[in-house]
């Protein structure tokens, strides 16, 4: 095993050194740094043309120079590896590290998303194979997958941003909008649930009343412009969650989950007040993460009181639950800072940005409105990536998860008379995720290297700034960089890959035995 | 189905119940008048010294500008206006060999960390302009293959050629007087200026140290800048060399970024940077120039995309100003912005049609257009140029962004220039804008029938014509219409787009090159020599015009009255047009768009063409 | 070293389906071929794709004209890509000249007009370089799509295959592969032979586009070779070569098919990338990805510049994908339709019959 990771690892070297000489090169013999001066008019021009040539070493034919920056990357054996340093004369190490936690920032939320309604819809779509609402998901899959990503962006920004600002100056939803809703949610709820067609018309009907009847209170309490969520709201809403979790989780069936769940939210409840206090008075990261870690050993000792055997099932329940409720309280304290927030002189009644990744002008020191700027900045790159990423996993859980549903250990479930939530979730689902989760691996490594359009567009710095920085502005040394890190991250996941699938499929193994 | 309509309307009653239950939070009173300015930018801030080859970036100097006060600056009319506040200056000696400018700063004047500004902060310029200086004091040939211990850009210029010995200070460090071997030119333009850095932060920097020290320290610190620079102390200067060239190119400020590198004289001072925005608030010691007049705070979002990204952000109000190059849609864009204003004005980069000449010994091209063709050749050049379609080019890419473009009659003096009128009636360039595009190509099409009889009917000269990289969609349409024009008159023109094109514009395979050119600056000889003079720096054609290197020659050595100056710039021009080798077709149009409420913003045609008036901003 | 892949597939058993009657009364007497073009014509997501694509590349081609090998037909339109008209003023609004003239609703204006998707800047017809775009776009698309194809498939099956060092060999050969940014490279090879055209571009394209397929036919065949059926065929002295292409590859064309048409699909929006970023189609030529690189600002004002394009590739790219959605159920031996209540029926009556 060691072993085969060691030989793994060695290899990695020997192909980043071979595809790292052959990219230097190319883009060597590529790019030109010195373009810019030529249609300067300066005295100066011949000055700096001399000097550039000095520091970029351009006298050096490109195999050549290649070794010159290999000399720095040597250093990664001594513990200090030098990447150079870009254009404009900051260590690529620095502009990378810079880079990365923007990406991170970027993409973490937009990632998870996109996996959870991908593979979300892609099950329920195989579960539904061939219906309208299989054909409808497919299609809108595919439709984003071919849309180019400035296209979504500009039409975000006009619709999300600067119409929903526009709109939320006043805060009243016009009959028309609610009466568009509507339909939508209808049309959206009566393919997801089908059936037969009287079935179909009522879900319809229903869903869309119900949105209409919720759009217009919303409209007119002015809910949109002063948005909070209070007890309880909290506890319908965690009711409802509740109930959801442990009927996906467990099934309705098993009544120390349900109870367990309940009680954690009716918890959450009583303790409204203190909690909203306390996130008041000591905001911070650390009072979250406190918190998490009180909610989380509620969860679990509520659930102990209630499942006297077979606690597994309960305790993950209640956990998930318990985060959803803190989630819950998370989003009603940023609901409440939304008022003061939106009044600031910084974003002068206009919440949702269309560009950049924070807002500098806001007072600092106040750690609400800066997790709700960071969420703000995040909203419109976050519903754009979601959209153009998630018809991959789409299509890849609907295909897996048609064939898993044709292997016959799903019949024998069947056939042992188990219920099909039983069947689905626990037979089905859980054989779904292992060809997933490696996908998933080497797509994040992938995704890291940086979504160069959208970054450009919404005004990002991350990776793929940098790469489109360096291919701009003929920089070596920094495309180098970027390269070394997204391929090295590229082949580690594959070989993480190619462990976690045999981790979680216990047929399959690393070594063969000779 | 029940239970779900039950649970939804249960949700929307509890929900109303809650917002009753969670009460209107008060609203704070709204500010009347704002003090912060967004302004975003495309490019992305790299360094706090603009003046080292890779950081001589215009955000580098928007920046600069913003918080360092200098002794002159241009208007938007592209006059030179002194700032008295800070410093004055006078012509203390005036003869052909001995040329003496003396400065004087105003008494009182500090900076940001309280310590005087002097004279000596104007004894920097010198160390980093002067390449005898650079050698004598032993911190290497800046000409050399490895440079300088100052990489800067300024040497090589005027200055470096034409100062005499180190610039004395007077007795109380408030006057510097330095001395030229000729009157030089632009003495203003080339000689020293207050530099981003003072001199007792880079004598601190250069000791190490790591925060501000007292006044009385910074005076003793910038003391001893003049005694080392006056006794050559190569150790210290080496190591204010290595500060003043690295240390600077910083692109994040934060609570620990070492205060020393931020001491500034401006208006502004640097509060923070980070790869998305610099953010810039009212420096509280500033006393170097005109006051604030109420922006207190100004944030640069940078690396925002030109065209829709930045249009769809001044629309949304996450940004106050915007100057850029957009294309015509996004200035429709930006012109249907209700809360916006929109200018277009022209700006020094103007684009031109260059054809190869080859008239200097050194330029070994021998295609159509080369000099030794003899009359054929000139022939064939004013052909190219006549049939060049400068209007359609004009009106079809240039004026829907701005209707008040013209084609350029002169690029020496451009419009704007109160000469323009004059120069274009005159200079020789209206032969190839007189009647109309039809009778231009008719004109062309005699003059290449000479040669070709089939000209008109077929294409017989093959013309290979570099213009720019791939992705540069306005000299793609350029290129079309080029092709389509000059096919007319039997020119067969190729023309892809070439990435790398930089580098090949002295290759001989190409007999024409169209591109812009960027002036910075506006001297005596408009940096119209460096394109035109045998030798010059950006002189792609291979001309060598006697008259052209006279008139050179004469608007670069010695300071002249402007009558002269506009004499020898048309009759430099007039050369040009009777080479015909080179027309300038139009001013890249400059779109400054802002937040309508935001008054006093004006952009001027050179750079920090946004920002040039800053202090006169206001809500 | 036996990692199975992600899509590897288990030994089926005997299939004991209360459906099953239904399914085997369907292929009765059906050749594979038959059972897989009977499937396909049954899938309406991709019968429709695949009319719609037909009927667009034959307009797409026709419209300029072509020539191959000598043989050429000039097209019916009346413009070419680099005749440069007058900018049509009447009927568009002052700001806006060169609107298009398109008119679907019947009526005076209805039919193409004189530029039916309107014109550039310059004046030239936008439809003519659409049409000039669109088959650009589709030959990037299958260029990539059959040299991924070809070297993805022939890779992974050797490596699949034979196992042991040749595969260990060949999978770091796609580790290099997969370690090369296809933008870097494009670019590269842009700046050095964008002037030999964009089939070269694409040749190069599919070079380094294959490294992801392979790995997924590799998996396919670790797998498949184990089966009986490959045991059957070895024992009675089929050439591993026969053995690879005739009995393995079959089984594993669904995996391929919807990665090769992922591939053509994320082919074309490489291109647009490439445009985007100037290293695709070198001017006077375009692309789609070109118009619509260079026109992404004329979003709201002249809308013309940036639908027809963008339309022409999301259909084409929506289409390519639901046939290879089709082709894989098709070809899936497992994969059956879902039993309507019709069906089940139309079964019972029968069997009540009988």
């Amino acid at each position: 095993m060691f072993a085969y990771i060691g030989r793994r690892i060695a290899a990695m070297f020997v192909i980043l050194f071979g595809s790292s000489f052959l990219i230097y090169n190319a883009a060597a013999y590529a790019g030109d740094p010195t373009e810019g001066l030529r249609g300067s008019t300066t005295p100066q021009a011949h000055q700096k043309l001399l000097a550039l040539i000095r520091e970029l070493h351009l006298n050096v034919p490109p195999p050549a120079r290649y070794f010159i920056w290999l000399k720095g990357i040597g250093k990664f054996f001594t513990g200090n590896i030098d990447l150079g340093l870009t254009r404009d004369h900051t260590p690529v190490s620095t502009a990378i590290s810079n880079a990365i936690p923007i990406t991170i920032r970027l993409i973490t939320l937009s990632f998870i998303l996109a996996i959870l309604i991908g593979i979300g819809f892609g099950i329920v779509s195989a579960l539904r194979q061939y219906t309208r609402f299989d054909y409808a998901m497919t299609f809108f899959a595919f439709l984003m997958y071919s849309l180019p990503i400035f296209w979504v962006a500009v039409l975000l920004k006009a619709y999300l941003a600067i119409s929903f600002n526009n709109f939320l100056l006043d805060g009243r939803i016009a009959p028309i909008w609610i009466l568009s809703a509507s339909v939508v949610s209808g049309f959206f709820w009566a393919a997801l649930i089908s059936g037969t067609r009287q079935r179909v018309i009522a879900i319809f009907a229903i869903s869309g009343a119900a949105t209409s009847a919720l759009l217009a209170l919303l409209s007119v309490t002015k809910w949109l412009t002063h948005p909070g969520l209070g007890p309880i709201m909290m506890l319908v809403l965690g009711g409802g969650i509740a109930v959801g979790i442990t009927y996906i989780s467990t099934g309705l069936s098993n009544k120390p989950a349900l109870r367990s769940s309940l009680t954690v939210v009716a918890i959450g409840f009583i303790v409204y007040f203190p909690v909203e206090y306390f996130l008041k008075k000591y905001a911070s990261l650390s009072t979250i993460l406190v918190m998490l870690v009180v909610t989380l050993a509620i969860a679990i000792g509520v659930s102990y009181i209630f499942a006297k055997i077979d606690r597994r099932p309960v305790v993950r329940t209640s956990v998930i639950t318990s985060i959803f409720v803190g989630i819950l309280f998370i989003i009603d304290k940023l609901m409440k800072t939304w008022v003061p927030y939106v009044n600031t002189d910084a974003i002068h009644q206009r919440p949702i940005p269309t560009i950049s990744q924070s807002n500098n002008l806001l007072p600092s020191g106040n750690f609400w409105f800066s997790s709700l700027d960071t969420v703000l900045h995040l909203v419109l790159p976050t519903i754009a990536l979601v959209l153009i990423t998630m018809a991959g996993y789409i299509r890849y859980s609907r295909g897996t998860m048609l064939e898993v549903m044709n292997q016959d250990y799903i019949r024998t479930a069947r056939a042992k008379g188990l219920p099909e939530r039983t069947v689905i979730m626990r037979h089905a689902f859980r054989n779904t995720l292992i060809p997933i989760t490696t996908i998933l691996v080497v797509d994040t490594a992938s995704i890291l290297g940086g979504a160069i359009i959208t970054e450009n567009v919404f005004g990002w710095r991350g990776m793929g700034t940098q790469f489109n920085l360096a291919v701009h502005n003929q920089d070596l040394n920094l495309l180098m960089g970027v390269f070394l890190f997204t391929a090295s991250l590229v082949i580690m996941a594959n070989l993480v890959a190619d462990l976690l699938y045999s981790a979680l499929d216990p047929r399959i193994r690393v070594v063969g035995k000779k | 189905m029940k239970a779900r309509l039950k649970t939804r309307s249960l949700v929307a009653v509890v929900s109303a119940a809650s917002v009753a239950l969670i009460g209107f939070v008060a609203v704070p009173a709204h500010a009347d008048t704002r003090s912060t300015v967004v302004a975003i930018e495309s490019n992305t801030f790299t360094s706090y010294n603009n003046i080292t080859p890779d950081t001589n970036i215009v955000i580098n100097g928007d920046v600069q500008y913003l918080t360092g006060s200098p002794m002159f600056y241009y208007d938007d009319k592209l006059n030179i206006v002194p700032n008295p506040t800070l410093a004055s200056w006078k012509i203390t000696k005036n003869l052909p060999t001995d040329f003496e400018v003396t400065y004087t700063i105003a008494p009182g004047r500090v900076w940001s960390d309280g310590v005087p500004i002097t004279a000596a902060d104007l004894l920097l310029s010198h160390v980093t302009t002067s390449s005898d200086y650079s050698k004598a004091a032993g911190l290497g040939d800046p000409a050399g293959a490895t440079g300088g211990a100052f990489n800067s850009v300024n040497y090589g210029g005027v200055y470096d050629a034409h100062i005499a010995g180190i610039p004395t200070l007077s007795a109380n460090q408030m006057s510097i007087t330095f001395k030229y071997d000729s009157q030089i030119p632009d003495y203003l333009l080339n000689g020293p200026g207050i530099e981003p850095m003072s001199v007792h932060a880079l004598e601190e920097l250069a000791a190490g140290k790591t925060s501000l020290g007292t006044v009385a320290e910074g005076s003793a610190a910038s003391a001893k800048f003049v005694s080392d620079v006056t006794s050559k102390n190569t150790k210290a200067l080496l190591a204010m060399g290595k500060v003043w060239s690295n240390s600077y190119n910083f692109t994040t400020v934060d609570s620990s970024t070492n205060p020393l590198l931020l001491v500034n004289n401006g208006a502004y001072r640097l509060k923070s940077v980070d790869s998305s925005q610099i953010t810039l608030v009212a420096s509280s010691n500033y006393n170097s120039g005109p006051a604030l007049s109420g922006i207190t705070t100004l944030v640069i979002k940078q690396g925002i995309a030109d065209g829709s990204p930045s249009a769809q952000a001044l629309a949304n109000g996450d940004a106050d100003v915007y100057q850029g190059q957009p294309t015509a849609d996004a200035v429709a864009q930006l012109k249907a912005i209700k809360t916006a204003t929109v200018l277009t004005t022209s700006s020094l980069a103007f684009e031109h049609i260059e054809l190869r000449v080859a008239s200097s010994g050194a330029d070994t091209y021998t295609g159509p257009f080369a000099w030794s063709g003899g009359q054929k050749a000139a022939d064939l050049r004013k052909a190219f140029l006549l049939a060049y379609p400068r209007a359609d080019i004009v009106s079809k890419l240039v004026q829907p962004i701005n209707p008040d473009a013209v084609v350029l009659g002169s690029v020496i003096n451009l419009p704007g220039n109160p000469e323009y009128g004059h120069s274009a009636a005159v200079n020789g360039m209206a032969a190839y804008n007189a009647g109309t595009q039809a009778s231009r190509t008719a004109q062309a099409l005699r003059l290449v029938k000479k040669y070709y009889p089939t000209a008109g009917s077929a294409t017989p000269i093959a013309i290979n014509l570099l213009w720019g990289s791939p992705g540069n969609t306005r000299r793609t349409s350029e290129a079309a219409l080029i092709i389509a024009a000059e096919a007319k008159v039997g020119f067969k023109v190729t023309a892809p787009a070439t990435a790398g094109w930089g580098g090949k514009l002295t290759a001989t395979q190409y007999d024409a090159h169209f591109f812009i050119f960027d002036q910075t600056a506006n001297p005596q000889d408009a940096q119209a020599c460096g394109i035109f003079q045998d030798g010059g720096g950006s002189n792609y054609t291979g001309i060598n015009d006697p008259i052209i290197n006279h008139t050179c020659e004469l608007l670069q050595k010695t300071s002249l009255p402007q009558a002269t100056i506009t004499r020898y710039r048309i009759l430099m021009e007039q050369a040009v047009a009777k080479d015909a080798f080179f027309l300038g077709i139009f001013q890249n149009p400059n779109v400054t768009a802002y937040n309508s409420a935001l008054s006093g913003v004006v952009p001027a045609p050179l750079s920090p063409s946004l920002f040039w008036n800053f202090w006169k901003w206001h809500f | 070293m036996n990692i199975r892949n992600i899509f590897g597939r288990r030994a089926e058993l005997v299939e004991v389906d209360p459906d099953a009657d239904i399914f085997n009364k369907e292929t009765e007497g059906l050749s594979q071929g038959q059972i897989v073009r009977k499937r396909f014509f049954r899938h309406r997501g991709a019968m429709i794709s695949l009319i719609v694509l037909l009927s667009l590349l034959i307009f797409v081609f026709s419209t300029l004209g072509f020539k191959i090998f000598g043989i050429g037909y000039g097209g019916w339109w009346k413009y070419k890509i680099t005749d440069i008209p007058n900018l049509r003023t009447q009927g568009c609004s002052i700001e806006l000249p060169g609107c298009p003239t398109l008119d679907l609703i019947p009526g005076k204006n209805f039919g193409l007009g004189d530029h039916p998707f309107g014109q550039d800047d310059l004046g030239r017809d936008y439809f003519a370089l659409v049409m000039r775009g669109a088959e650009r776009s589709v030959e990037v698309m299958v260029v990539i799509g059959m040299v991924a194809g070809f070297f993805g498939i022939v890779v992974g099956a050797i490596a699949g295959f034979y196992r042991g060092v040749i595969d260990a060999s060949l999978m770091r050969l796609v580790d290099f592969i997969i370690t090369i940014p296809t933008l870097v490279i494009g670019s590269v090879l842009g700046y050095h032979f964008g002037s030999k055209g964009v089939l070269f571009l694409a040749l190069f394209l599919g070079l380094v586009s294959w490294g992801g397929l392979s790995r997924l036919v590799r998996g396919d065949f670790l797998t498949l070779r184990e089966r009986e059926f490959v045991d059957a065929a070895r024992v009675a002295g089929a050439s591993n070569r026969r053995i690879i292409f005739k009995h393995i590859l079959p089984n594993a064309i669904g995996i391929i098919i919807v990665n090769v048409t992922l591939i053509m699909s994320g082919a074309i929006l490489l291109e647009a990338a490439l445009s985007y970023l100037g290293f695709g189609v070198v001017p006077p030529d375009v692309s789609l990805g070109l118009l619509i690189s260079q026109y992404q600002d004329s979003f709201t004002t002249r809308p013309w510049l940036f639908w027809y394009p963008g339309m022409i590739i999301i259909i084409v790219a929506l289409s390519v994908n639901f046939i290879g959605d089709g082709l894989r159920d098709a070809f899936d031996p497992r994969q059956r339709r879902r039993i309507s209540r019709k069906d089940r029926a139309a079964e019972h009556q029968s069997a009540a019959k009988k």
